[in-house]
């Protein structure tokens, strides 16, 4: 026999024979009296002498902590720190807040009668406990039912301790040595470990409220107007003449804004054909003059069109050296505003066909006026 | 009381307080012997079967998940007007089930029913598992899941916070709640088995993990004092959550406008619904569970025969509220309410209106027969029915509401998509994969919770007064 003992365990067979041992152990006098069962024994309370639980009280007040805490916490956010009006409510109406309540109410009560329970009430988790190493624990969570006498001073004296559960019916007797170290995981530490974490998010949700307050424009919070980039009329040290803003190249052509011909027919002679020559711009020019200009100027341009005899008037040669001569702009302008009989063909066409048409034309003229490297081309 | 063979050929001992809660001769120790040392033997080959059946569902959910996050949302049916579909209604559908759980485990617990502890906590597992399948949804029908924590009010880098007047946000505490709450009181529930397993089991490995969920526990009576009351506050706080969490998931629904949800009987109609689907559930599992796993002399006949009972009288309830929506919609002379409800039973959707109607109504009054009640056959085509007719009701509610409202310039068709089934179908494996893993690792039955209504199991010196 160890020279310490933490308590001595009875075992015993019923449920009724451990209670009508517990009145007798308890008389002995011996150390505190604990019961060990495979599951709660109804008058076992009263029997061993304890106290009513304090749980129902905890619940209680935890209870209305949540119910008071959803209700702040819901109030100051929706109707102080960010009012959102719903429905025309005013900022403050709370009863929208209810089923919050009712959740975090619930959320507080269960945890402090679960965790309460284990943690603060039970001392749970405690595995060092010398009951655990026992060789009736096999039995106490099975089906026997277990009468322990514990130690409560030096003085204790295991031998009458054994032999007064054997005098009150215990079957088996068994001493248990005191444990010779306390256990590092036991439910203080984690109830502090816990306390420790909950008390750490609660100071860094403030942080990080308060800071966003405080300092929005910390980094990393990266806005938009920080952007590296040059504002308007500011200087500039990467161009040479110093100036942010710069001229459009010659003959920039802003984005769906081809050049119109307004004004005068010799203002217009400095407007530039912006389409690129390529095989579907000559096509669609080929199409629009089919379809418009081939009835008065014919299908080669030299003013020999199918309405000449009735129509009465006299289309323009586009042969002769005069049209020849003209800019890409002067016929762009005759396309546009018309000219002599000939009507405005603006609401007929589009700007890239009006433009296409010109390139047409063009084509037109180096064909009847072909020289001799252009049949080197065609006929590479 | 004769309700089956097993029954009528055990030996019912004397001075048990109720029949028939068991059959044949239990003692503690030989209760530990059958429940408990089912998790420390090699399961069967129908478990890995069944096993690999579920995972096989599991991982079409996976998959279908997966590709809605890849093309997001619109892998679903979902169209304007019907923006909710299969992600609500299978959301619904699986809190639903997971009432029952709690149903058994603390509002029969209050009433002092002792017919619930051989089932309870099979049937808390099950709402754990189904909480888990149901919030799924909400996740994933954000279309950005990995943003899903805005939904949760913190103080965030843009100074923003969340509206509480909204019902979607009262979802996320309610059912949050409902989770940690069912964890809890599950968990709670299961130390002193885990404690006996801890001392049962020979495996190193096992002894380990057991020692560390147990938390040491060692049944001492000072112990049990606050254990006891805490287990009857919980079910007192489970039991007012309960009602709480289907009232604001139908919340949801009434506090719009949209005509066939603005009703202000959606609440105790969802919570029955929730019931009813959620007890046919546990009836299938457990039929089931207790021809495998020879658990006949505890989960017996009565157990299923009084959970008929409440099914029918749920199915009686709902009854009642698809009349009273019938009702209102004539009574209220509300030109689109009547439109509604006319939609439910005429419209394009006419036939899910009656597949609810059958499958909720008329398929489960064949329960009225006791021998209905105690048969095998009766019971899981019951349960089955419950099961598909409360999926539909909740498509009912959500897309024919949906899908023609007030503006007819706006209505339209629904289809759902094969995603919007994988993922429903990947749910009913995740949820019968957890079920099984479940089976083959923590007990099954309350060990602890059976064996303090066994005979001589309380002391009787006392006299009668402690027997209830």
């Amino acid at each position: 026999m160890p020279e310490t003992s933490y308590a001595v365990l009875g075992v015993f067979e019923t449920p009724d024979a451990l209670m009508k041992a517990i009145p007798k152990v308890r008389a002995s006098k011996l150390g505190t009296v604990e019961a060990y069962t495979p599951y709660a024994i109804h008058g076992i309370e009263e029997a061993l002498g304890l106290r009513k639980s304090p749980l129902g009280g905890m619940v209680l007040v935890m209870g209305v902590l949540g119910a008071i805490t959803a209700l702040g916490f819901q109030y100051w956010i929706s109707a102080i720190d960010y009012p959102i009006i719903t429905g025309g409510k005013g900022a403050g109406s709370w009863e929208a807040f209810i089923p919050i309540m009712f959740e975090v109410t619930v959320l507080f009560a269960t945890f402090t009668a679960g965790l309460g329970m284990l943690f603060l009430l039970n001392k749970l988790p405690f595995f060092g406990h010398p009951v655990l190493s026992s060789k009736s624990i096999k039995g106490i969570t099975r089906d026997r039912y277990v009468l322990a006498l514990e130690a409560e001073s030096e003085a204790f004296d295991s031998a009458a301790a054994a032999r007064a559960l054997q005098a009150a019916g215990a079957i088996e007797v068994e001493a248990l040595p005191a444990p010779d170290r306390s256990p590092f995981l036991t439910s203080d530490n984690i109830l502090r470990a816990l306390g420790g974490i909950f008390a750490a998010c609660v100071v860094a949700g403030l942080a990080m409220y308060f800071a966003t307050k405080w300092f929005p424009l910390l980094a990393p919070m990266k806005y938009m107007q920080d952007q590296p980039r040059l504002n308007a009329q500011k200087a500039s040290t990467f161009f040479k003449d110093g100036h942010g803003m710069q001229q459009p190249v010659a003959g920039t052509v802003a984005r769906g804004h081809l050049p119109t011909a307004t004004g005068t027919q010799e203002e217009a002679a400095s407007l530039v054909n912006p389409l690129p020559r390529t095989r579907e711009v000559f096509a669609t020019g080929r199409k629009v003059y089919t379809n418009r200009c081939e009835v008065c100027h014919g299908a080669v341009g030299n003013g020999v069109g199918s309405l000449t005899a009735a129509y009465g008037a006299k289309p323009a040669n586009l042969q002769a050296q005069q049209f020849r001569d003209y800019p890409d702009g002067k016929i762009y302008w005759a396309i546009v505003n018309g000219k002599n009989s000939m009507p405005s063909h603006a609401p007929y066409l589009s700007e890239p066909e009006r433009w296409a048409v010109v390139h047409y034309v063009r084509a037109l003229q180096r064909a009847q006026n072909a020289k001799d490297e252009d049949l080197k081309v065609a006929t590479r | 009381m004769k309700l089956d063979a097993a029954t009528s050929a055990g030996d019912i001992p004397e001075g048990l307080v109720e029949p028939s809660l068991y059959v044949g001769k239990v003692t503690p120790g030989s209760l530990d012997d059958q429940v408990l040392a089912f998790p420390e033997t090699r399961p069967p080959r129908q478990w890995y079967i069944a096993l690999a059946i579920t995972l096989t569902a599991a991982l079409v959910g996976v998959v279908s998940i997966g590709y809605t996050f890849y093309i997001g949302i619109g892998a679903w049916g979902n169209t304007s007007p019907v923006f909710w579909a299969f992600d609500i209604i299978n959301f619904v559908f699986w809190v639903g089930i997971g009432h029952a759980g709690t149903l058994i485990s603390a509002i029969l617990f209050l009433f002092r029913k002792r017919w619930r502890n051989a089932i309870a906590r099979f049937a808390e597992a099950m709402t754990i598992f189904a909480v888990i399948c149901a919030v799924i949804f909400p996740l994933i029908h954000v279309g950005r899941p990995w943003l899903a924590y805005w939904l949760f009010p913190y103080p965030n880098q843009r100074a923003l916070w969340t509206n509480f007047r909204s019902p979607l946000l009262w979802d996320v505490f309610a059912v949050n709640t409902y989770f940690s709450v069912s964890l809890m009181f599950w968990y709670l529930g299961l130390i002193p088995d885990i404690a006996s397993m801890r001392d049962r089991t020979t495996s190193k490995l096992r002894k380990l993990i057991y020692t560390v969920l147990a938390m040491g526990w060692r049944g001492a009576a000072t112990h049990w004092q606050h254990y006891e009351k805490a287990y009857l506050l919980l079910a007192g706080l489970a039991t007012g959550l309960v009602l709480s969490v289907h009232s604001v998931v139908s919340f949801d629904f009434a506090t719009s406008v949209v005509p066939g949800w603005h009703m202000t009987i959606f609440p105790p109609y969802f919570v029955a619904g929730a019931i009813f689907a959620g007890f046919a559930m546990v009836v299938m599992v457990l039929v089931v569970v207790r021809e495998t796993m020879q658990l006949k002399n505890l989960i017996t006949m009565r157990h299923l025969d009084v959970m008929n009972k409440v099914i029918l009288a749920m199915s009686c309830i709902m009854g009642y509220s698809y009349m009273m929506e019938g009702f209102t919609a004539w009574y209220s002379m509300n030109e689109f309410l009547h439109h509604g409800f006319m939609n439910i039973i005429t419209g394009t959707y006419g036939w899910a209106g009656w597949v609810t109607i059958s499958c909720n109504i008329l398929i489960p009054q064949i329960l009225w027969f006791r021998k209905a009640r105690t048969s095998y056959f009766w019971m899981i085509l019951v349960a089955v029915g419950v099961t598909i007719g409360m999926w539909f009701e909740r498509f009912v509610i959500i897309v024919i509401s949906l899908h023609q409202d007030f503006l007819p310039s706006a209505w339209r068709i629904y289809k759902p998509t094969m995603v919007d089934f994988g993922v429903l179908l990947g749910t009913f494996g995740i949820f019968f994969t957890l079920v099984l893993l479940f089976a083959r690792v923590l007990p099954v039955i309350a060990t602890t919770e059976v064996k303090a209504i066994l005979p001589d199991a309380q002391p009787s010196h006392h006299g009668d007064d402690h027997h209830a």
